[in-house]
């Protein structure tokens, strides 16, 4: 992705532009495809319509995955961010109803875009304390943790996926808690629909 | 500041996002919007974890590929976090489902008064 050969050990110190990724074309792209999907769904009054752009940013983020290298993310997020979280959407605007309203905008009221605005600033203030993106020093890609799973995840559990591995071997119990997380969350949904199949 | 955004965009968009899920859910009236907005939060949140783990140059951290790799647990997490986000917007349209059976109506202040008037 990036043309600019990096010093793993040693060598010159880094400038912050030179050690991480720049923002390149597409990256850019992507980023405002995904903030503009975002943006759409948050002014629309039309649920139909929020619910596609939330379907599209889905897919956005899916694509984002990819170029961030997670590609198991981005299936997951592909299938189930974008196919089953909207589906689920479209099943509940079904059996309910769309608000036919004149305004075809929602536009903030003060009150709300102070709040927001406050949110946001505290949340910017922290941005230049974060690593430069991709910065081979970065605290996680640097960390114990990462070059233990890298190093001993073939060795111990005999699959060539780290992400697989650490999953359902390391951190097995945490997915087995995920399961009971998702059977719950069934169980509930037909106790709230009085039903037993949710059609 | 410009120096920040071409290195941190991706923390940039985080917090915009963030923004703009938290805008969803205090704004908007209707229910399923609501839900919506909470999943726009909650990729935010996800895309600050998976940026945590990238590196230049680095592969996905599958060991037929040459090295160096990115970071996999913050993927694991976040792979947990996405099942776990559907489960949570299966329940919640589930009570949207049923609030609109009971009340015919999924905007909030339309339901806050016929609660009253209950």
């Amino acid at each position: 992705m990036s043309p600019i050969p990096i010093p793993i050990d040693g060598g010159a110190v880094l400038t912050p532009l030179q050690a991480g990724m720049t923002l390149t074309p597409l990256q850019a792209a992507i980023l405002a495809f995904v903030l503009g999907c975002a943006l759409v769904a948050a002014v629309l009054r039309d649920v139909l319509g929020v619910i596609i752009a939330s379907a599209a940013y889905s897919l956005g983020i899916a694509v984002l995955w990819v170029i961030l290298r997670a590609p198991d993310v981005a299936l997951t997020e592909a299938a189930v961010g974008a196919g089953v979280t909207t589906l689920l959407f479209l099943l509940t605007i079904a059996k309910t109803v769309r608000p036919s309203d004149e305004r075809r905008l929602e536009l903030p009221s003060p009150r709300t875009a102070v709040v927001v605005l406050a949110f946001v600033a505290v949340l910017a203030a922290t941005v230049p304390a974060m690593p430069a993106i991709g910065s081979p020093d970065a605290p996680v890609v640097d960390s114990r943790v990462t070059e233990y799973y890298l190093e001993n995840a073939y060795e111990q559990t005999e699959v060539k996926n780290v992400v697989t591995a650490v999953l359902a071997a390391y951190r097995g119990f945490d997915t087995l808690g995920e399961a009971v997380v998702v059977f719950a969350a069934g169980v509930a949904v037909l106790l709230v629909l009085k039903r037993e199949v949710f059609v | 500041m410009i120096d920040l955004l071409l290195t941190r965009y991706n923390y940039v968009a985080v917090v915009l996002l963030l923004g703009i899920g938290a805008y969803m859910i205090i704004e908007s009236t209707n229910l399923v919007k609501k839900v919506v907005g909470l999943n726009i939060f909650q990729t935010g949140i996800f895309l600050f974890f998976i940026t945590s783990a990238y590196r230049v140059g680095g592969s996905p951290p599958v060991l037929t590929n040459e090295g160096p790799y990115v970071s996999p647990l913050p993927h694991v997490l976040i792979l947990t976090a996405i099942v776990v986000g559907v489960s949570l917007t299966a329940v919640a349209l589930a009570l949207i489902v049923r609030i609109h059976a009971e009340y015919g109506t999924l905007d909030e202040d339309v339901l806050r008064e016929v609660r009253a008037n209950e």
